[in-house]
């Protein structure tokens, strides 16, 4: 499986960050998003025509929206993945998308100059982050750690890359707890993997030995 | 984690023994924040570059010189602080004054609130203490962080029976109307 990739792109850490939770290989082929443009280049093009990353390609197989390769990712082995209840898994895989055109939006525009609306876009993040928030209290008052129930699905794997990193966009994660909670939650999961902006949870390793 | 009390911002961590701190938001080190870093025991480390500090604020390990001795003048800033019913309190100056418990009631769930304390305080008719008594059959109450001009954090306590979802789902309805109020 070869995983047309972005380091900094948030899409494409949901596709490592998923393959990485399932210990499934890919191979990475970085693509100079910024500032070559290279997504935009005759060859990206002929495998997405639309012109965004990522871009998985399985054998014939050629998915260009991020949501589709969690899926393809997720074996019988591992259908867990998938939730219990599909309808629920397919309303947080959209809240995602939803994510990825606000505090996504503010953070390429941050970080990467993009044109937006960011007072638009900022709101809408903040918004969403509350509407995340009041679920994920919920769902602790049930017992229940993550989106879709106790055990993590690929809706919290779509999710969690823009809301981590929503203060690149200048967006404060300070005032929802819950939301912190659930990406310490996230951050435990064996097979971790970070990308620039969310670090792994260091006390979870053991502390380096002290030189005599 | 992070919080602003009163313009402050300030680090509140758990040591692994159960003991709360809160303090200011700043390393000694270079001034990165605090409130990133980790806990390992019964110490705070910077995410930054791994300083580690006690109890008492001072530094006690910097990686980079593992073989030095801190001196007692690398120290974070601490604020007395206590606990009661899952609420922390935290006094910026020296206080006498006692901090509120709430027999019967539990915590239930904090909410920014894009309104001053006072804003806030004011649409409760509650007086100025700081704590709305709201009352009602979830006999709920809410403790107000002051955060600045604009902003606060009510954290909520609900009688130890109420039911939880109920009150969160009401105080989203009141942070609502709260907002649109000062729109
Ligand atoms: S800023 Fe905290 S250790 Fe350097």
């Amino acid at each position: 499986m070869i995983l047309y990739d972005y380091v900094l792109s948030a899409s494409c850490y949901k596709v490592r960050l998923m393959a990485a939770l399932l210990d499934i290989p890919i191979t990475l082929k970085a693509v100079n998003f910024h500032p070559e443009k290279q997504h935009k280049s005759p060859e990206m093009l002929r495998l997405n025509a639309a012109g965004t990353l990522p871009v998985l390609v399985d054998g014939d197989v050629i998915l260009v929206q991020s949501a589709d390769m969690l899926r393809h990712l997720v074996t019988p082995k591992n259908a867990g993945w998938l939730g219990d209840n599909p309808a629920q898994t397919e309303k947080w895989l959209d809240f995602a998308s939803r994510l990825n055109a606000s505090l996504g939006m503010a953070r390429l525009h941050d970080v990467l100059m993009f044109d937006a609306d960011i007072d638009q876009v900022r709101c809408d993040g903040v918004a969403q982050l509350r509407q995340l928030e009041e679920w994920l209290t919920e769902q602790r008052f049930d017992g229940m750690t993550f989106l879709t129930g106790a055990a993590p699905t690929i809706a919290d794997i779509a999710c969690f890359p823009n809301a981590a990193l929503a203060e690149d966009g200048g967006v404060s994660l300070d005032p929802y707890p819950s939301i912190r909670l659930w990406m310490r939650a996230i951050r435990s999961l064996p097979g971790f993997i970070e990308m620039p902006g969310i670090h792994r949870l260091h006390e979870l390793s053991p502390a380096p030995a002290r030189p005599e | 984690m992070p919080a602003r009390v009163d313009g402050q911002d300030l680090a509140i961590w758990r040591a692994a023994s159960g003991q709360t701190h809160v303090w200011g938001d700043r390393c000694p080190h270079r001034g990165m924040r605090l409130s990133r870093g980790f806990v390992r025991g019964e110490t705070l480390a910077c995410i930054y570059h791994g300083w580690q500090y006690g109890n008492d604020g001072g530094c006690t390990q910097i990686p980079a010189h593992p073989n030095l001795v801190p001196p007692k003048t690398i120290c974070a800033t601490t604020y007395a602080c206590a606990e009661y019913s899952g609420v922390i309190w935290v006094a910026l100056q020296t206080t006498t004054q006692v901090c509120r418990s709430f027999p019967g009631q539990a915590a239930v769930r904090s909410l920014a609130i894009k309104a001053s304390a006072e804003k806030v305080m004011e649409y409760f008719s509650g007086a100025d203490t700081g704590v709305v008594c709201v009352g009602g059959t979830n006999d709920i109450a809410l403790a107000l962080q002051p955060i600045d001009a604009t902003h606060c954090t009510a954290h909520a306590l609900a009688s130890v029976s109420a039911d939880r979802k109920e009150v969160s789902r009401w105080l989203e309805s009141q942070r609502r109307s709260i907002e649109l109020d000062l729109a």
